[in-house]
């Protein structure tokens, strides 16, 4: 019983740890493509370590299949947000972030 | 001189403010009035009187039920009003409403929405007939149904979603909260009580229990097809608004 909590509170501080950074990330980032980078981590990482540790402290039971689905549907959803807000912000030119002293052809000057 | 009113008002309004809050009851106290009167009948006796596993759902749906009408009617009022304000849509006029955003949405989008949104429908339909055992209820199914119907609309159109959820559907079923509680309520008087109560003094004793489920059953799934029209209309209403602000270019 002890080692299960453990490696659940393991995948748990996993999971905080991915969404700590996915969300400095969104503040701290320069532009809305390097936003959506961290940002999508939460999701991913994130959350789905945290549904894995509550995985592993539940146990087998219905509570697991219910667990799994949630998962399943945070990943397709999330990765389907991303990509939505990916693409529609480059077919409609959204400039991205270039270092002040680049110039246009990307050499450092 | 606007600025130093302003700040006055909004001194004065801070002071009455925290006044209030400085005379309100202490948090957590057993003594404050909302835990001294009717809250411990509901705690002590709800799962015996309204036969509701759920203590909250017997709260709103049984003791407080026409507190719960009034509200099903506020919603009601609030889509009376936005269909006063901008009408229904006419798909006629909307009939050649395409994609019109500058960026299509991609196929990905549209496979996941098309598989999504069965389960996020499947998924209300659970909150809502589960509603007596478990939190969730009509006014949260609706809300979900009504959730999916605007990602559907959000990438489909509104021709394709109102292809889905004809005008004739949304218009007889926009009242199924109101009309079902005033059924469950006429129920009530021709079964011999008074106006929705859910125990029916002319049945036996033994059937109570099944009835007052069955009854509050019944509230749930108008609330739940009632909530979910209102929001459905209300949001087709809009979209048809902000298509005569933005003509196609």
């Amino acid at each position: 019983m002890a080692a299960r909590d453990i490696v659940a509170a393991v995948f748990c501080c996993i999971g905080t740890f991915f969404f700590i950074i996915g969300t400095t990330g969104l503040i701290r980032m320069p532009d809305l493509f390097t936003r959506l980078h961290p940002s999508t981590k939460c999701d991913t990482l994130g959350a789905c370590s945290v549904i894995l540790g509550m995985a592993v402290h539940n146990g087998w039971s219905w509570d697991l299949l219910k667990l799994v689905f949630i998962m399943c549907f945070l990943l397709l959803s999330s990765a389907t947000c991303g990509h939505a807000i990916g693409r529609s912000a480059l077919r409609r030119n959204i400039p991205y972030w270039k270092k002040k002293e680049e110039t246009e052809d990307g050499h450092g000057a | 001189m606007k600025k130093v009113v302003a700040l006055l008002f909004i001194v004065a309004l801070a002071v009455l403010l925290l006044y209030v809050v400085a005379n309100m009851p202490p948090m957590g106290d057993p003594e404050n009035p909302t835990a001294t009167h009717v809250i411990s009948r509901y705690l002590e006796r709800a799962e015996e009187e309204t036969h509701t596993e759920n203590v909250v759902t017997g709260v709103i749906l049984n003791y407080r039920g026409y507190d719960t009408m009034g509200e099903v009617t506020v919603i009601f009022c609030a889509l009376a009003g936005v269909l006063a304000v901008l009408g229904r849509e006419r798909r006629g006029v909307i009939h050649a409403f395409v994609d019109r955003s500058e960026v299509p949405s991609s196929v990905i989008v549209k496979t996941m929405v098309r598989f999504v949104v069965p389960f996020i429908i499947l998924f209300s339909v659970y909150t809502i007939l589960h509603g007596e055992t478990s939190p969730g209820g009509g006014f949260q199914g609706g809300a979900i149904i009504g959730g999916s119907m605007i990602i559907f609309t959000t990438i489909f159109g509104l021709y394709e979603s109102s292809r889905r959820i004809p005008l004739k559907v949304r218009a007889s079923l926009e009242g199924a909260a109101v009309m079902g509680f005033f059924l469950v309520g006429a129920l009530g008087l021709l079964g011999g009580g008074n106006f929705l109560t859910y125990a029916w003094p002319r049945v036996a004793r033994s059937l109570q229990p099944s009835l007052v489920v069955w009854l509050t059953v019944l509230v749930e799934v108008g609330v739940g097809l009632g909530g979910a029209m209102v929001l459905i209309s209300i949001l087709f209403a809009m979209i048809r608004e902000e298509e005569e602000i933005a003509p196609a270019p």
